[in-house]
C-alpha cells in the first residue's frame, strides 16, 4: 500500500495517517468514480460507500452502468430508480449510518425530469407524447450521462444523504459526464440550430432571412432523405421544450458547480495494464484541466512477488536435469521470476502515470483470490483500500 | 485449446468484436486483423468510439478518418459521426447542405443532439467499407469492428432500423434494409465475444450471447483473455505435501548449489498454490463458459508476461489465434503434402 500527494480542498485535520481515501470517506459530500470498464469501479464505489456507511454516514451509491454490476457486487438482484436500502450480509444496521443504492433507469429518470420540470401537466404531454423523444429519450447516448447528472442533483439536494457515490460508465462516457453542462450549454446556445428548427413565425427580419432560407433547403433535404417529416418531428420535440431550458441550463450549471466543490471527490479507477492505466492518466489529466478536485489513483488487480534470494547461474539448468522435485523447483522459480517481472513492469506503468500526473494520490490493491459479489467481499477489499497510511 | 468454428478468418467479411469493457476487446480486433492479414487477407480495422485505442496496438499514435495501412495488408481507420454525416450527405448529393452545415458548425451538434444517428452514421460507414468493391473486386476481404462494450453493442449495430423506423421509405429506409442484411448474414458476417475467466465477465458474457441470439445477429467465437497456463498441473499432491515439509526441496536446492531458505521457499511454495487455485478457478469458469455458449468455439488467449499493449502483443496473439482456426490445419496438411 503506497499513498503519496494530498487531496486538494478536503479537510485535513484527520491525521497523517488516514489514508486519503479515509479523509474522504468523513468528509467528502460526493464522490465520483471513473476509470475504463472492467477495472472494478463499481467494487471500489460500493466499498467506498460501505465504509462511510459503517463510518456512521447516510451514504447513497448510484450506478449508471447498464451492466448490473453493482447489484451483483452488493448481491441484490435487481436495483430501481429510487435508493433502496442495501441489506446485504453482515451490513450493521445498528449506527447512524446507514447505506443506500440505486441503477439508473434513464427512460424513467427522464419522463421525471420531463415531469417535474414542465409548466404544467399539458406540456409534459406533449413531450411524452413526441415521437421523436419516445425514440431517443432511451437510446440516446450522452442521455446517461445527462440523466445521471440530474438525478446526482436530485439526490443532493434532497439532502437525504451525507455522501453521494456515483460509479460512473467507462472513461469515454464518464468525460461526456464531466462535459454534459458544458454540452447541454452550447446545445441550448446553439440558437442556429432552433432556427433551423423553429417555425417560420420565430424567424426574425434582416440578417435572419438568408438562414431561413437555408431552413427551407435544409428540410426539404431532410424530407427527401427520409421520406417524412423527421426533422419537423424533432423540431416538435425542440419546441415542446420552450420554457424549460433556462431551468437546465441553470441546474446543468449548478450540478457542475457542485462537481468542482471542495466537498467533491473525483477517485480514478484503474487496473496496472498498459490500456487502463493510459485511460486513467487520460482521465486524470482531463480532470486537472478542468480543475476538479481529482486526488486518488486506485489501482485494482496488482500483482505482488515476495522475497526470493536470486540463484546463481547454472542452477536452473542444474535443477532441469536433477530428480522430480528438483524440476519441480525449477518451475516454482521460473513461475516465481515471471511474477517479478510482471510485477515490476507494473510498478513501471504505474510510476510513470503518477509521475505525469502531479498531485496524484494512489493506492494500489493487490490482486485478490477471490472476486468481489459480497459485502464480506467488499470489506475485504476496504481493507486494502482504507489501510492507514505508515507514518 | 478450442478450435474456432467454420474459417472465421478465411471466409468472414466483417468482425464485430465485443466484450465487457476490459476483457481485451480492442486487442482482440487487433489481433484477429494481424492474423487474417497473415493469411493473406487484406484487412480494414474500424474503431468508433473515439478511445484511439488501436492506434497503440499497431505503434501509432493515433488512427484517423483517412483510411491508412498500419501493418502488411492490414488498413486501420477511426470513424467519426461528424466526418461520416459529410460523407453520407456527400453520398447522396447533399454537398451543399454538408458544407453549409459545416460553415453553421452545426454538424457536432445535429449528431450530438440525436446520437441515435450518430450510431447510424457509424455502422453504415462500416457497411460501407465492408462493401466497397474497387476494380471489380472487394476493397478489403475483411473488415474487423472494434464495436461497443456488450451494454450497448445491440442496440448500436440495430440503430439503423431504429431510425428507419421513423424514415418509412427512402435512402435511409434502403440503407438500413442493406446494412441489416449484411449484419444478419451467418456466411458474412460474425459477432465475436471477449471475455475474462472471472465471474462477472463470464456472466455478462453468457447473458449477452442470449441477447445477441434474440436479435438475429450471427455469433462466431468466444475469446477467453488472460488465461493463466497450468505448469503445475498432476504435480497438485506434490506440492501440498511439500507445502508440509519443505525438507525435500531444501535438499533439491542444496544440490544444485542454490541457496534458499526456508523463507525463500514458503514464498514458492505460496505462489504456486495462489496460481493453482487461479488456475481451478479459471478451468471452472471456462467450463461454464463452454456449457452456456451452446457450440460456440471457445478460444483461449494466454496472460501475456508483462500486461503490455503494443505491436509485440498484437503479433503474438495473432499467431495464436490463427494456430486456432481449422484452416490452419488444412493450410498444414496442403503444405506437407
Amino acid at each position: 500500500m503506497s499513498t503519496r500527494g494530498r487531496p486538494r480542498g478536503l479537510a485535513r485535520e484527520t491525521g497523517a495517517s488516514l489514508s486519503w481515501l479515509e479523509e474522504v470517506v468523513r468528509t467528502a459530500r460526493i464522490v465520483i468514480c471513473c476509470g475504463s470498464g472492467g477495472v472494478g469501479k463499481t467494487s471500489t464505489a460500493a466499498a467506498v460507500a460501505l465504509r462511510a456507511a459503517e463510518r456512521g454516514r447516510r451514504t447513497c451509491v448510484l450506478t449508471i452502468d447498464p451492466a448490473r454490476r453493482l447489484a451483483q457486487a452488493l448481491g441484490l438482484d435487481l436495483l430501481s430508480n429510487t435508493p433502496k436500502p442495501v441489506t446485504g450480509k453482515g451490513l450493521r444496521a445498528d449506527g447512524p449510518g446507514s447505506l443506500d443504492a440505486m441503477m439508473l433507469d434513464m427512460r424513467r429518470t427522464f419522463d421525471e425530469v420531463i415531469e417535474r420540470y414542465a409548466r404544467d401537466s399539458e406540456q409534459a404531454e406533449r413531450i411524452l407524447a413526441n415521437r421523436f423523444y419516445q425514440r431517443v429519450s432511451s437510446t440516446l447516448a450522452g442521455t446517461q450521462e445527462y440523466m445521471a447528472m440530474e438525478k446526482l442533483y436530485e439526490l443532493h439536494e434532497s439532502h437525504r444523504y451525507d455522501l453521494l457515490v456515483v460509479d460512473t460508465p467507462p472513461t469515454r462516457s464518464a468525460l461526456d459526464f464531466l462535459d454534459a453542462p458544458d454540452n447541454l450549454n452550447e446545445l441550448l446556445d446553439a440558437r442556429a440550430f432552433r432556427l433551423l428548427i423553429a417555425p417560420a413565425q420565430r424567424i426574425g427580419r434582416g440578417y435572419l432571412r438568408g438562414l431561413n432560407l437555408a431552413t427551407t433547403a435544409m428540410t426539404r433535404m431532410v424530407r427527401r432523405l427520409t421520406g417524412s417529416d423527421l426533422l419537423a418531428e424533432v423540431g416538435e420535440f425542440f419546441a415542446a421544450f420552450e420554457g424549460m431550458y433556462d431551468g437546465f441550463r441553470d441546474r446543468a450549471q449548478r450540478v457542475y458547480d457542485l462537481m468542482k466543490h471542495p466537498s467533491t471527490a473525483f477517485v480514478v479507477v484503474a487496473t496496472p495494464d498498459e490500456a487502463a492505466l493510459r485511460e486513467a492518466a487520460f482521465f486524470a489529466r482531463r480532470l486537472a484541466e478542468d480543475r476538479m478536485p481529482l486526488g486518488a489513483l486506485v489501482v485494482n488487480r496488482v500483482h505482488r512477488a515476495g522475497l526470493v534470494p536470486a540463484v546463481p547461474a547454472g542452477v536452473h539448468e542444474r535443477l532441469g536435469a536433477g530428480d522430480a522435485d528438483a524440476r519441480l523447483l525449477a518451475d516454482l522459480l521460473e513461475q516465481h521470476e515471471a511474477l517479478e517481472a510482471l510485477a515490476e513492469a507494473e510498478q513501471r506503468r504505474i510510476g510513470e502515470l503518477l509521475a505525469s500526473v502531479p498531485s496524484l494520490a494512489a493506492v494500489q490493491v493487490p490482486l485478490m483470490a477471490e472476486e468481489v459479489h459480497s459485502v464480506a467481499g467488499l470489506r475485504r477489499l476496504g481493507a486494502h483500500l482504507f489501510a492507514a497510511v505508515p507514518a | 485449446m478450442a478450435r474456432m468454428s467454420i474459417d472465421t478468418l478465411a471466409d468472414a467479411r466483417l468482425l464485430v468484436v465485443t466484450g465487457k469493457g476490459g476483457t481485451g476487446k480492442t486487442t482482440v480486433a487487433a489481433a484477429l486483423a494481424m492474423a487474417a492479414a497473415d493469411r493473406g487477407r487484406r484487412v480494414l480495422v474500424v474503431e468508433v468510439e473515439g478511445r484511439q485505442g488501436l492506434a497503440g496496438l499497431f505503434g501509432r499514435r493515433s488512427l484517423s478518418y483517412q483510411e491508412t495501412r498500419v501493418a502488411s495488408r492490414v488498413h486501420g481507420l477511426a470513424v467519426d459521426p461528424e466526418e461520416s454525416l459529410r460523407e453520407y450527405l456527400g453520398r447522396f448529393g447533399a454537398a451543399p447542405l454538408a458544407r453549409l452545415l459545416t460553415w453553421a458548425r452545426l454538424t457536432r451538434f445535429i449528431t450530438a443532439a440525436a446520437p441515435g444517428l450518430g450510431d447510424v452514421l457509424l455502422v453504415g460507414k462500416v457497411w460501407e467499407a465492408a462493401t466497397r468493391v474497387r476494380d471489380g473486386r472487394p476493397a478489403y476481404d475483411l473488415v474487423v469492428l472494434d464495436a461497443p462494450p456488450t451494454g450497448r453493442v445491440v442496440p448500436f449495430l440495430r440503430a439503423p432500423e431504429t431510425v428507419a423506423e421513423l424514415a418509412r421509405v427512402g435512402p435511409i429506409r434502403h440503407q438500413a434494409d442493406r446494412v441489416k442484411g449484411l449484419l444478419d448474414d451467418p456466411a458474412r458476417t460474425r459477432v465475436v465475444l471477449t471475455c475474462l475467466p472471472e465471474e462477472l465477465p463470464v456472466t455478462e458474457t453468457l447473458e449477452s450471447l442470449a441477447l445477441l441470439r434474440a436479435a438475429g445477429l450471427p455469433l462466431g467465437p468466444v475469446v477467453v483473455n488472460q488465461v493463466v497456463a497450468d505448469r503445475l498441473g498432476g504435480r497438485a499432491r506434490r506440492l501440498a505435501a511439500l507445502t508440509r515439509d519443505a525438507a525435500p526441496l531444501a535438499a533439491a536446492a542444496e544440490r544444485a548449489g542454490a541457496k534458499l531458505d526456508g523463507a525463500a521457499l514458503a514464498v514458492l511454495l505460496g505462489e504456486a498454490r495462489d496460481r493453482q487455485r487461479r488456475v481451478a478457478t479459471q478451468r471452472r469458469l471456462i467450463g461454464e463458459l463452454q456449457a452456456g455458449a451452446a457450440g460456440l468455439p471457445v478460444v483461449e488467449l494466454p496472460l501475456l508476461s508483462d500486461g503490455a499493449a503494443g505491436p509485440e502483443a498484437v503479433r503474438l496473439l495473432a499467431g495464436m489465434l490463427r494456430a486456432a482456426e481449422p484452416g490452419s490445419a488444412r493450410e498444414r496438411a496442403r503444405a506437407g503434402a
